[in-house]
Formats: structure tokens, C-alpha cells, sequence
């Protein structure tokens, strides 16, 4: 396979002066190991567990942690807590969300912006995925695919100032409709919910053309000309096979892109206006204020994150749902 | 296949393109914009905002600080990530279903949230802002990530080969060493990439668990709300054209290192 491979030279340690010579020769006549390896290789069970220890001491310690510990805060009453000051659990955090309008209405404004959102980035991209599966040579599809994928790796803070760029009010798209007399003085795009819209879908739009793609892909092409030959019209087709068949691409598309887009904070702060605050400024603001209110931004971020898991759950079964009642 | 459909189909495509594409070329063009402020038209060109930006120390500093962390955090999820999907991907087990679950919980953890949470246990932990918490955070959320590809390629490992390795008498971790790890390789290598430019790009994690020293990001951030400037282009450019070749190059190598694998 690779140069750096010696070859295998049958049972036993591998005593091979060549052997010797290479890393993994020379690890496996290397004392220490060779006791290691015996540990392991004593029982299969053993060996297992030695396997599957770490990685379960990091998920359950890395992974799960930091959410459960987030959890806790938010029942407490002090933290970082004080030398001096006793914490006591509290119900407290989780009551001030409803007590004020000015907490709630940015937590609903951010699951109405991810809902629309999601859904322009799914009508934007479910043509262009649809072309590079069914109408593109495979040789192209490729080309084409990673045309749309180099802009992507470039980070959140410099696509979001693109965007800033193209729509200010002497940007690019002002510029344009006043050098076509369209307008006379410059539409104020920015620090919209538009302005807003453009740059998430702007960040998003690969999460969802991806998924769409693979599952277009893998959607034979007989299944369509079938129904052709059967009469069937292009909407007809569209409609009750292409459509219903890349019904999980959708599905696992639109989550990814929601819990993304709720997760925002850079975006909206520098292209969204104070009538478009999200919910995540609302819990950053707790980490930065003086006299930190972390418990309640610990409740905060927990009720996101709930509501999020909760509606993306709701959605994926409906998805479901619909995908078995076009199979029966 | 209806003809007006496909150029129809073609056109958005094209439109997409453009969407994806024009606002970054704006912002390259203003970066040699020879007046401060930002817009158009461009009447005349400088390259003033480049040189500028190497006298402001804090540029070359911030991002010398932002590769390190991405090399470290990397170095790290991939170790992990690595040891994870080797272990889904072995026998079946009681829970497999459950730590696969974990496994890609960071990855689904909208930013703001797993960015308070990580906060908040380094806290607990004691862990000051700084670089240590921010690579630990971009480790533990690059894990999943790289746990996926390296599963994806295990899936087509094909088991004859450690079961021929096996029978020739080596044991389970030679085996290990010498036929799964080198068919690993490409799978590690693009998932490598792909964790150095996600820790690189980063924004929220860096900004929540930074101390005083602001990585790439974080410094962009704080000077755009301050006020556009040419040397915010400038600046952004030079990331850009980074992680686009680094992307690029990746691109080309993995798919590379893919047919080689498949003809070999």
C-alpha cells in the first residue's frame, strides 16, 4: 500500500534485519509494546475494553459534559460563584424568559428567521443540486460541484463583510440601480432582516446543496423516463417521483442548515439591526455584561437548544411521514 | 429531456454562482481601493492597505496565533476522532446506537450554544480564556467531523485484508498498524484539512473562550465594529486566498489519493 509498509514476514516477532529498520519493525520488537500487546491480545473482551475506554471517557467527558454542566448552572442562582456565597438551585432563570417581552420575542424571532431562511435556502439550491445531478456529464458535475465549494471554506467574519460590501447603501447593488437610474438615492438594505437573510443563506447554502445533491444523485434517471413513456407531464414527475424520493436529502438538509442558522451570533450582529435582534446576542449578552449573569444565560441557551432539537425532531417525523404515505 | 427546462436550470445554476462568488470578488476589489472610504465607483488604485497591514503588528501576530491553535486543535480531534470511528466501526456492541449519538453531538450543537457550554465548563474546570480552551473547544468540535470520514472509509476497508494479516500471525494492533492505519490515510489527511480550516475560520468559539490575544477572526470582528476599512479588505483577502488554496489543494489531493486507492 505505502512505501513505509514493510512487508509481512510471517509468524512471530519480526526479527528481519529490514524489519528493524522501519517505525512499525522496530515499535513491535520494542519491549514495552510488546507488553501492551500482550495485555491486549490476552482475552478479546479485555482487548475491547482497552479499545473502547478512552473514547467513551471523551464523549461522555468532552461531548456530553459541557452540556450537562450548562444544564446545571442554569438552575443555580450564582455562577462563577463567590468566595462567601452559597448557591442555591432556583427555577428563577427559566421564569425570567417569560417575564419579559424583550427576552421571548427575540427567541421567537430567531426560530421564525431560521424557519424562513431554511426554506429560501432549500427553493435557492434545489434547482442548482437538480441541475448538477440530472443535467450535467459526470466528468463536469464534479468541476461544477467544486466551483460552488471553494467561496464555502472561506470563514463566517469575511462572508458576512462580503455581504456588507454588496449591500450598503454605496455598495455594489445600490451602485448598480442608481448608475441605471432605477433609483435615486440608495435602498437601505442594511441592518435588515433582509440583509440578514442574505448573508445566513449566503453561509448556509452549501449544508443544504450538498444533501440535496447526494440524494438526487442516487436517484435513478429510469424511474422518470418510466414515467414519461406512462404520459406523465415534467411537474407530474417532478411532483410525485423526484420530489418524494429526495424527500430525505431535504429533511436531513433543512435540519442542518436550521440549527446552524439559530446558532449565528457574528451575522446578526453585523448585518441585523436592533429590530432584528436574535436570541443569540440575548445570551451572549449575559456573558458580557458586568456583574455576569451566567445561570440565566445557561437557561437561555438551554431553552434554545431544547426548542431547536424539539422542532427539528417534529420536522424530521413529519418528513417521515410523508415519505412512508408516498410508499403506500 | 425538455430543452427550455435545462437552460432555465442552467441559468439558476449560473445565478447561483454569481451570488457565491461576487460579493467576495467586491470585497478583493475594495481592498486596492486607493480612498478610505468603502464604495463605488473605484476611481483609482493602491496597494497601500497591504503594506499597512504588516506595520500593524497586531495582523501578522493574530494570525500566526489562529494557525497555531488550528494545528493543535487538529492534531488532536483527529487523534480522537480516529481511535472513535475505528471503535463504531469494529464489533457491535451494548450502546453503539448511544455513542454514536454522542459522537456527533458537538457537530449538531448550534455555535452560540456549544460555545456558551464550553464556557461554562472550562469554568467548572478551571480552565482559563485563552489558547489552551479555545484549541480544546475546536478539538472537541472537530471530533465528529472527523470521526464521520474516517468511518465513511473504514466501511470499504475490505476485511480479508486484516483477516489475511491475522492469519499470518500478526496481532490485532500490528494489524492495525499496518493495514487499516495506511488505508486510512487519505480519509485522515482530507478530514486534517477540512479541521484546519473550520478551527482557522472559527469565529464564535474563539470569541467566547479568548482571552486578551484575539485570534483572525475575532481581530476581523472587532474591527468591523469599529467601522469598514480598506484594511479590513485587505486583511480578508489574504485569509481568503488562504483557506480557498488550502481548500483547493485538499480537494485535488483527496480525490487524487482516492483513485490511486481505487486502482491499487
Amino acid at each position: 500500500m505505502s512505501d513505509g509498509v514493510a512487508p509481512r514476514t510471517g509468524r512471530g516477532p519480526d526479527t528481519t534485519e529490514k524489519n528493524r529498520l522501519t517505525f512499525w519493525g522496530a515499535l513491535s520488537s520494542w519491549t514495552p509494546y510488546r507488553l501492551v500487546v500482550g495485555l491486549a491480545t490476552a482475552s478479546p473482551r479485555r482487548q475491547f475494553l482497552i479499545l473502547a475506554a478512552f473514547p467513551l471517557l471523551w464523549v461522555l467527558t468532552q461531548h456530553l459534559g459541557p452540556m450537562l454542566q450548562m444544564l446545571r448552572v442554569s438552575f443555580t442562582d450564582a455562577y462563577p460563584v463567590a468566595p462567601g456565597v452559597e448557591q442555591h438551585f432556583t427555577l428563577d432563570n427559566y421564569a425570567r424568559f417569560f417575564g419579559d417581552h424583550i427576552f421571548w420575542q427575540p427567541f421567537f424571532r430567531t426560530l421564525i428567521f431560521a424557519s424562513v431562511f431554511t426554506f429560501c435556502t432549500l427553493i435557492l439550491t434545489y434547482p442548482v443540486a437538480y441541475f448538477l445531478a440530472r443535467h450535467v456529464s459526470r466528468k463536469n458535475q464534479m468541476l461544477m460541484l467544486l466551483l460552488l465549494l471553494i467561496p464555502f471554506w472561506v470563514g463566517e467574519i469575511v462572508r458576512t463583510y462580503a455581504i456588507m460590501i454588496l449591500l450598503g447603501n454605496t455598495g455594489a447593488v445600490n451602485q448598480l440601480l442608481k448608475s441605471l437610474s432605477l433609483i435615486d438615492r440608495p435602498i437601505p438594505f442594511m441592518y435588515t432582516s433582509f440583509s440578514m437573510g442574505v448573508g445566513i443563506v449566503y453561509l448556509t447554502a452549501l449544508y443544504m446543496l450538498l444533501p440535496l445533491y447526494s440524494a438526487l444523485e442516487k436517484l435513478p434517471k429510469s424511474y422518470n423516463e418510466a414515467a414519461a413513456d406512462l404520459g406523465a407531464s415534467a411537474w407530474t414527475r417532478f411532483r410525485r417521483i423526484t420530489l418524494p424520493l429526495t424527500l430525505e436529502g431535504i429533511s436531513s438538509g433543512c435540519t442542518l442548515v436550521f440549527l446552524i442558522s439559530t446558532g449565528f451570533y457574528a451575522t446578526p450582529v453585523l448585518l441585523g439591526g436592533p429590530s432584528t435582534t436574535v436570541f443569540a446576542e440575548t445570551i451572549a449578552g449575559f456573558f458580557h455584561v458586568a456583574g455576569d449573569e451566567w445561570p440565566t444565560g445557561a437557561a437561555f441557551a438551554t431553552i434554545m437548544f431544547l426548542a431547536a432539537i424539539i422542532l427539528t425532531g417534529a420536522f424530521q417525523k413529519l418528513m417521515n411521514s410523508l415519505r412512508k404515505g408516498d410508499t403506500n | 429531456m425538455n430543452r427550455g427546462n435545462r437552460i432555465l436550470l442552467s441559468c439558476v445554476y449560473w445565478a447561483f454562482v454569481l451570488y457565491v462568488f461576487v460579493p467576495l470578488v467586491l470585497m478583493v476589489l475594495m481592498g486596492f481601493k486607493d480612498s478610505k472610504f468603502i464604495g463605488f465607483p473605484i476611481r483609482s488604485w493602491t496597494l497601500d492597505w497591504y503594506t499597512g497591514v504588516f506595520d500593524d503588528a497586531a495582523v501578522p501576530s493574530a494570525f500566526i496565533y489562529s494557525v497555531v491553535i488550528a494545528v493543535l486543535a487538529t492534531a488532536i480531534s483527529v487523534f480522537v476522532g480516529t481511535w472513535i470511528a475505528v471503535l463504531l466501526e469494529g464489533r457491535k456492541f451494548l450502546g453503539r446506537t448511544a455513542m454514536f449519538g454522542l459522537t456527533v453531538l458537538p457537530a449538531l450543537v448550534p455555535g452560540i450554544i456549544s460555545a456558551i457550554a464550553f464556557r461554562i465548563y472550562a469554568r467548572w474546570l478551571g480552565i482559563e480564556p485563552g489558547m489552551g480552551a479555545i484549541v480544546w473547544a475546536h478539538a472537541v468540535h472537530n471530533v465528529p467531523f472527523v470521526a464521520l470520514v474516517v468511518m465513511a472509509r473504514l466501511s470499504t476497508l475490505p476485511k480479508s485484508q486484516i483477516e489475511a494479516a491475522r492469519d499470518l500471525g500478526a496481532d490485532p494492533i500490528i494489524a492495525f498498524l499496518r493495514i487499516t492505519l495506511p488505508y486510512l490515510v487519505p480519509a485522515i489527511l482530507g478530514a486534517s484539512i477540512f479541521c484546519l480550516l473550520l478551527s482557522f475560520d472559527d469565529f464564535v468559539r474563539s470569541f467566547f473562550l479568548g482571552g486578551y490575544e484575539p485570534t483572525l477572526p475575532v481581530l476581523i470582528f472587532a474591527k468591523l465594529r469599529s467601522g469598514m476599512s480598506p484594511e479590513i479588505n485587505a486583511i480578508a483577502t489574504v485569509a481568503l486566498i488562504l483557506t480557498a488554496a488550502i481548500g483547493i489543494w485538499a480537494e485535488r489531493f483527496t480525490r487524487r489519493m482516492n483513485k490511486e486507492s481505487r486502482n491499487g
